[in-house]
């Protein structure tokens, strides 16, 4: 399935890009993406899709545009 | 006394005197530093209802145990007094060699009483105190009053300096250091200004108070590289404080035209990559481990320092997606020394009024040149509207009426950060019961709110979140004095500052012993508020009206008609009243004050707002 994937801060610096489209298995799930767009899994983040926070096992579906960032504290 | 050097010094500019007095270790204790001297020393010298902009104001600068001693982001002061924007408790912090300086000539505050007969520099060498004229940069922006300072002195002095704006009592002029550090948008500036106090310049030749000074110099000076270190790993300071304006773009976060939108199809245009992209240099503050400040060269070929927050209230906010146009207003705010943050509120507000018809005008949203000539009219308040503007966005709605003051960005009268909160209620809270006016320094809950609950919540989880954020910010970083970012953007270890507040100070205090503290600051805030608006309720701790407007909803996007809902924000303000214990007007029980220690200063507040 397609998705799109957006980084956040270092993450592009650390990834090598700000925003793509990926054809990933179907059913991928939001860690599964962090290990897919080569992103330290240790690292704390949070991911989002359409403004609201997705587990960990949660599955992704076909164009969804998913937003990974580390946690930032507002400055 | 090991930790603190035991001194105050206090200045008289009317009367061009000053003393050095002591202080208990009772007093250090119980106070720690930093906000928690300041808000104390004035809500015992204030009388209540003085004029914030007349003499009888203090302006204070105030150090904690760490400042200035070699450990990770210790080079930070706070300055504080009755704010002008306000009318209540007002502080802020900045970066500065003043931290270190202040120390070295032997003193943890700088008491600042009375107004001068002429433009005056305070200059304090250890115990050599000299007020000496400042007319020749009188009328001149805070760069050039910088670099004047440094002919004289060198650039190793510490410097706090005002421009225009503070000169003009702009009520949201802010004091100014370095190259690009600024403190006080409560309005510190415009005190210094009301005092003819032009700048502070401060050098100090003292050894710093310490208990275990080989142990503290080897522990500082481990955990500097050490946090040097986890910034490069994480790479945080590659796009600095702006990296989260692309993420707040996503989540619908992000000011635009007044906070009338959440998203902005061109904000990648001033987001961190490109901000980053367009990096000419970097400062940063002393003994900064993960230097934020990223300077580029605006439309005019000036170097500005750029953060979120300035860029976002600057930019978006203002429907402006140029950096450099964004930057020569960041510039202008820096130079007249201005509040970024509220700047960018009033002049959306100002466009926003004149959409909404409360007022008539030219000027308008990516009004580039209009941004530009109202920034000096403000700061020189040359003109009519800029006089107006000058008053901060809340007594602007006053004048303009017709409703405007719903969608006026403010709390209190000092206007939010750069965090839209129409679908955020945690958030709101957090703006709400700043105890300074809306301010994300003391509590910044997002990502708690969309990763740890639902953003639909107004459970008390928020406003637990919320209270232990304004503890740790608020209370422990205001007061021990240092930068919360080695904590908040890389996770250093809080238990870090108790190690080196032990190693300073020979005690053996845990962070329990910091919460503590913190709850009293917050409670003699309040008290200070009370004895000012003895009137007050649970409003004042409101955030702006058009958050709860259905008609101001996102009509397309993931929060498309979600607004703030009035019952459900109060019920969530209870809560934080509930944990607080505070009443329902959100003033410390007389429980509470006794659980913090604050009886005495109950007793003397009661005398002008009822306790319950």
């Amino acid at each position: 399935m397609k998705i799109t994937v957006k980084l956040i801060g270092p993450f592009v610096q650390l990834s090598g890009f700000s925003e793509k489209e990926l054809d990933v298995p179907d059913g991928t799930t939001a860690d599964e993406l962090i290990v897919i767009v080569s992103i330290d899994k240790s690292r704390p983040k949070i991911v989002t899709r359409n403004g609201r926070a997705v587990g960990p096992d949660e599955a992704l579906a076909e164009r969804d545009r998913v937003v990974i960032s580390p946690i930032y504290s507002g400055g | 006394m090991n930790g603190w050097t035991g001194q105050i010094l206090r200045v008289n500019l009317t009367a061009k005197t000053f003393k050095k007095e002591t202080f208990s270790e009772d007093f250090a204790r119980k106070w720690l530093g930093g906000r928690g001297f300041a808000v104390k020393i004035l809500f015992d010298e204030l009388a209540p209802g003085i004029d914030p902009l007349g003499p009888d104001n203090k302006f204070i600068v105030a150090l904690g145990p760490i400042s200035g001693i070699p450990a990770p982001n210790t080079g930070k002061a706070i300055v504080a007094g009755k704010s002008p924007i306000t009318g209540g408790y007002g502080d802020g912090n900045l970066g500065t060699r003043v931290a270190e300086q202040l120390r070295r000539a032997g003193f943890d505050a700088l008491i600042v009483e009375g107004r001068a007969d002429g433009p005056t520099m305070l200059v304090i060498q250890d115990d050599k105190v000299e007020f000496l004229p400042a007319d020749e940069v009188w009328g001149k922006g805070t760069y050039e009053t910088n670099d004047w300072i440094y002919a004289k002195y060198g650039k190793g002095v510490g410097v706090l300096n005002i421009g225009q704006g503070g000169e003009n009592m702009v009520r949201y002029a802010v004091v100014r250091s370095l190259e690009g550090r600024a403190g006080g948008r409560t309005g510190m500036g415009a005190v210094m200004g009301s005092k003819l106090l032009k700048a502070v310049v401060v050098k100090g030749t003292n050894p710093i108070p310490q208990a275990d000074l080989a142990g503290m110099k080897k522990s500082g000076a481990g955990d500097l590289r050490e946090v040097q270190q986890m910034d490069k790993k994480a790479g945080w300071s590659i796009q600095g404080t702006n990296g989260v304006l692309a993420w707040c773009n996503e989540v619908n976060a992000l000011p635009v035209r007044n906070f009338r939108k959440t998203q902005h199809p061109d904000a990648w245009k001033v987001d961190g990559e490109r901000l980053n992209n367009a990096r000419v240099a970097t400062y940063g503050c002393p003994n900064c481990t993960m230097r934020c400040g990223i300077a580029i060269h605006d439309d005019e070929g000036r170097e500005a320092e750029l953060d979120y927050e300035n860029v976002a209230l600057l930019g978006p906010n203002l429907e402006i997606f140029d950096l450099a146009q964004m930057a020569s207003l960041n510039y202008l705010c820096d130079d007249y020394g201005i509040d970024t943050m509220s700047s960018g509120c009033v002049l959306s507000f100002y466009a926003d009024a004149i959409d909404h018809g409360a007022v008539a005008g030219t000027y308008g949203f990516n009004d580039l040149k209009g941004s530009k000539r109202l920034l000096g009219e403000i700061a020189r308040r040359s003109s009519d509207i800029g006089n107006i503007l000058a008053e901060g966005s809340m007594r602007a709605a006053r004048k303009f009426g017709h409703g405007s003051i719903d969608y006026a960005m403010q709390v209190k009268g000092l206007e939010v950060a750069a965090y839209n909160c129409k679908f955020i209620p945690g958030m709101a809270l957090a703006f709400g019961v700043s105890p300074i006016g809306a301010h994300h320094k003391e509590s910044w809950i997002i990502t708690f709110e969309l990763k740890q609950t639902s953003r639909e919540s107004y459970g008390p989880e928020k406003a637990q979140k919320v209270i232990e954020l304004q503890r740790i910010r608020g209370g422990l970083f205001e007061s021990i004095v240092s930068c919360r970012f080695p904590w908040i953007e890389l996770g250093w270890g809080l238990e870090s500052y108790p190690k080196y507040f032990n190693l300073v100070s020979g005690l053996n205090w845990t962070l329990d012993d910091f919460w503590v503290i913190s709850d009293r600051i917050y409670s003699l805030i309040k008290l200070f508020w009370l004895r000012e608006y003895p009137q007050t309720d649970r409003k004042a701790d409101y955030p702006p009206a058009v958050w709860f407007d259905p008609a101001n909803v996102d009509t397309e996007g993931p929060i498309a008609g979600k607004h703030l809902e009035y019952d459900k924000y109060d019920g969530l303000l209870q809560h934080y009243y509930d944990l607080r214990g505070y009443d329902k007007r959100g003033i410390p029980t007389k429980a509470t004050l006794e659980r913090v220690g604050l009886a005495e200063e109950g007793r003397a507040a009661e005398k002008y707002g009822k306790l319950t």
